[in-house]
């Protein structure tokens, strides 16, 4: 849980609201007769009977436990992903596609002109095969298809995250952000006139799953369980000690409580002292993407696109290949696998000769051709301002294009990174509204159970709603009875599931570790979800809203017993016997 | 009568069984005066339970009218009755009704605590407590307060039930059938205990039974047969 919500504007709003539903729960608790509370009580807490409904109390903190674990993780996948594919793209991207866009830098300055773009930057992207060159002749070359990316080094390292996910190379006498703004750095190496080049890990090596040695804390996971143990322990204390009070003279029931009691002490004990110590475990995980036995250059061969669209040709009709090879002056790894497994990041010079698209002199009675650009990254202040942006950019373009009829023919993508990223997003936020859905659904279910019960707890106390009608109880207040009945069980199961899952989403990895080394089951294959580990994020408004859904969902389901005791004659309920 | 504390006026009662209606209290006048003991008998399905409901507002006439202390119950809102049942009346009946998951004591206090706000409890529970003891301690219950009523006899039980309708001082007890699930010593001594109410205290009762030895005791007997009164009764 970050401390984010905590610079909520709608903390004290919240707050307030919230101390104004505790005040008015207060005083009508004050101004409701007595007898309420206490029926109520006995109906929950009183003898071996009242295990029977505090037993429905269970799909209330079942559906909390549930909703609340299945929306931190879900939650966090989504947040992680966002996280991993806003890292390698810019606020805004201007897509000029594959054609390019010429003028280019006048257009970047006149978007840097706009209010709340902080930059923006030319970058070149094109689609190439990647030869990575053996050590040994004896061994073969890997091939992999991948997508050169032109960037200006010390622009790129002002757009999103990129700088975050490059792997310091083993002897670079350079740290790793430096790559971004060092020019040296990228020309290191026994070829020091070879370009560099950062490439995706996916790239260059395959990932390495293996056992490897990991530091856990062994007992954590044994104390929740201790923990989530003494609550039921406790409870049958209270009610051996409750029914043997009621049953004096009998040694049997003493020693029953004294069991019970004894029993939730240990667990306490075992929740508070239990031993927690650092352990060394082996399990399955992804630890690198080795280059060995290749070594570290690259050959990148693509083939130049014409202004009109065309491929480049040579003589004869064969496509133009434009090859060059490359120093691997560091790798990057930002955790989204389209990228790592295909980005190869070059200067953008080298890029936009490679791809054909720098400046053509005017020869043979052809014109100069302009330098041209796949995309303009931008970076703005705000965030959250980057539709409105998107319209200014939009305009800026409309505007260009009026001034250079020869730019305006092209069509333009220009979005934010989130749309352009929309289809991995969607899939994993469809992935987390269905799984609500159907965790609602299930509670619904769950709110349909605990109507039932209480309709036929009404049915059963029928007697009790007789006597209590035929000594001035009003009906109102007889069928509220079984709804704050309601709202007790609701309370007590919405406790226990938040409890729970906030105990379990503190303690994840231990118990994820715990259950993968006593049932031999892998719950989260890291190597699968290319996650190192269970991502979580814990929303406090959503534990809030879970919580109050449950509490009104169980209060609501009860009004069927209410129902039933408010509109039940007192004679036809004393006819019962 | 001058001193009228309750009265029937011309009571009907039906019973919807399907399309077809049963007539269970056939057109009834009563009048009960202020510290009678009138008893109403009758053998079984006569109809003088239905009776006892309706004088006692628990159970709302199909035709006719009940007034109490000079109110016609049945115009007045609903919680006016419910005041009245709380307050006014008592009433006991042939299975005691006891809460069964309540203790003798808070069985007794049951009345003071189905009127009272939680708020208030605090301020007004010794004196209802105090109240309630003595009137247990009178009933000979002292060493049952804290008993669950499946821990009491059949007549610790009415008497409990005795205790409960009596505790808050009724102008008016109701009586179900008070003996008919107990034996004939246990009965006895319950109707010791409502004759002594009714001679020392001035307390009204409205009793029925079956029982002509119970009835006996009575200021007045009723007799009802098949829903209507005998006439020179």
């Amino acid at each position: 849980m970050d401390g984010q919500w905590l610079a909520s504007p709608w903390l004290i709003p919240a707050a307030v609201g919230a101390g104004v539903v505790a005040l008015g729960l207060l005083a009508l608790m004050l101004a409701t007769p007595v007898y309420k509370h206490i029926i109520c009580a006995k109906y929950l807490f009183c003898g071996w009977k009242a295990v029977v409904p505090l037993v429905s109390a269970l799909p209330a903190a079942l559906g909390v436990f549930l909703l609340i674990l299945v929306f931190a993780i879900m939650d966090g996948f989504v947040r992680e992903t966002r996280e991993m594919t806003r890292g390698t793209l810019s606020d805004i991207i201007v897509d000029a596609h594959m054609e390019g866009l010429p003028h280019y830098e006048e257009l970047a300055r006149r978007i840097e002109a706009i209010e709340g773009v902080e930059a923006a930057s030319p970058v070149i992207q094109t689609y190439a095969v990647a030869r990575v060159k053996p050590r040994l002749s004896s061994i073969k070359p890997l091939v992999r298809p991948c997508v050169i990316i032109g960037i200006r080094p010390g622009e790129k390292a002002e757009m999103g995250r990129f700088h975050e996910y490059l792997q310091r190379q083993r002897g670079s006498q350079y740290a790793a952000a430096d790559l971004l703004n060092v020019p040296e750095a990228w020309h290191r190496g026994p070829r020091p006139a070879r370009p560099g080049c950062i490439a995706g890990v996916g790239v260059i090596g395959a990932p390495m799953s293996s056992p490897v040695p990991e530091t856990m804390r062994e007992g954590a996971g044994r104390r929740v369980l201790a923990a989530f143990l003494a609550v039921p322990a406790a409870l049958a204390s209270l009610f051996v000690w409750r029914a043997g009070r009621r049953r004096q003279g009998r040694a049997g029931w003493t020693v029953a409580t004294i069991l019970c009691v004894v029993v939730f002490m240990a667990l306490v004990a075992a929740a508070s002292f239990m031993p927690v110590r650092e352990v060394q475990i082996t399990r399955p995980q992804v630890i690198d993407f080795p280059l060995l036995p290749y070594g570290g250059d690259l050959v990148v061969s693509t083939i130049p696109i014409r202004p009109s669209g065309a491929l480049a040709m040579e003589a004869g009709g064969i496509p133009k290949v434009s090859s060059r090879a490359f120093t691997v002056v560091d790798r990057f790894k930002s955790g989204y696998w389209e990228a790592d497994s295909s980005h190869v990041y070059v200067d953008f010079d080298v890029a936009q000769q490679m791809a054909g698209m720098d400046a053509q002199p005017a020869a043979e009675g052809k014109p100069a051709v302009p330098a041209r650009t796949n995309q303009i990254q931008v970076r703005i202040a705000d965030p959250s301002q980057a539709e409105t942006l998107v319209r200014k950019i939009e305009d800026v373009w409309r505007d260009f294009g009026r001034e250079r009829p020869e730019v305006g023919v092209l069509q333009l993508s220009i979005n934010t990174w989130e749309t352009q990223q929309r289809m991995i997003l969607t899939v994993v936020e469809v992935e987390r509204n269905i799984t609500a859905l159907m965790l609602g659904v299930m509670l619904l279910g769950f709110g349909v159970l605990i109507g039932l019960i209480s309709y036929v707890m009404a049915y059963i106390k029928a007697r009790d709603v007789g006597i209590l009608k035929a000594l001035g109880a009003r009906d109102a207040g007889v069928g509220s009875l079984f709804l704050g009945y309601g709202f007790i069980i609701g309370v007590i199961g919405v406790t226990v599931g938040m409890t729970a899952a906030l105990l379990m989403l503190a303690n994840l990895d231990p118990i994820e570790v715990w259950v993968n080394r006593t049932l031999d089951i892998d719950v989260f294959p890291r190597e699968m979800y290319y996650f190192d580990h269970i991502p979580q994020h814990t929303s406090p408004a959503w534990c809030v809203a879970i919580g109050a859904g449950v509490l009104a969902l169980s209060t609501l389901a009860s009004m069927a017993g209410g129902l039933l005791a408010a509109l039940k004659q007192p004679v036809e309920a004393l006819r019962y016997e | 009568m001058a001193d009228t504390i309750l009265q029937g006026v011309s009571l009907v009662k039906e019973y919807r069984m399907g399309a077809s209606r049963l007539r269970v209290l056939r057109d009834v006048d009563v009048r009960v005066a202020r510290g009678e003991f009138l008893c109403v008998l009758g053998p079984s399905g006569s109809g003088k339970s239905t009776l006892l409901h309706l004088l006692g507002l628990l159970d709302r006439p199909t035709e006719g009218r009940v007034v109490f202390e000079g109110q016609d119950a049945f115009a007045r809102p609903k919680r006016w009755r419910d005041r009245m049942r709380n307050e006014a009346i008592g009433f006991v009946f042939q299975f005691y009704y006891l809460m069964p998951d309540l203790s003798v004591l808070a069985n007794t206090l049951l009345p003071a605590m189905v009127r009272t706000p939680l708020a208030a409890w605090p301020a007004v529970r010794g004196g209802h407590r105090r109240r309630a003891l003595e009137v247990l301690t009178d009933l000979g219950l002292s060493e049952r307060v804290a008993h669950l009523p499946r821990e009491l006899s059949g007549g610790e039980r009415q008497r409990a039930a005795l205790a409960r309708a009596l505790v808050h001082q009724p102008r008016i007890l109701f009586a179900d059938e008070p003996t008919g699930n107990l034996d004939s010593a246990t009965g006895e001594e319950i109707m010791r205990v409502i004759t002594r109410r009714t001679r020392r205290d001035g307390l009204t009762v409205v009793m029925v039974t079956h029982d002509q030895r119970v009835a006996e005791q009575a200021d007045r007997i009723l007799r009802l047969h098949d829903g209507k009164l005998l006439r020179g009764a």
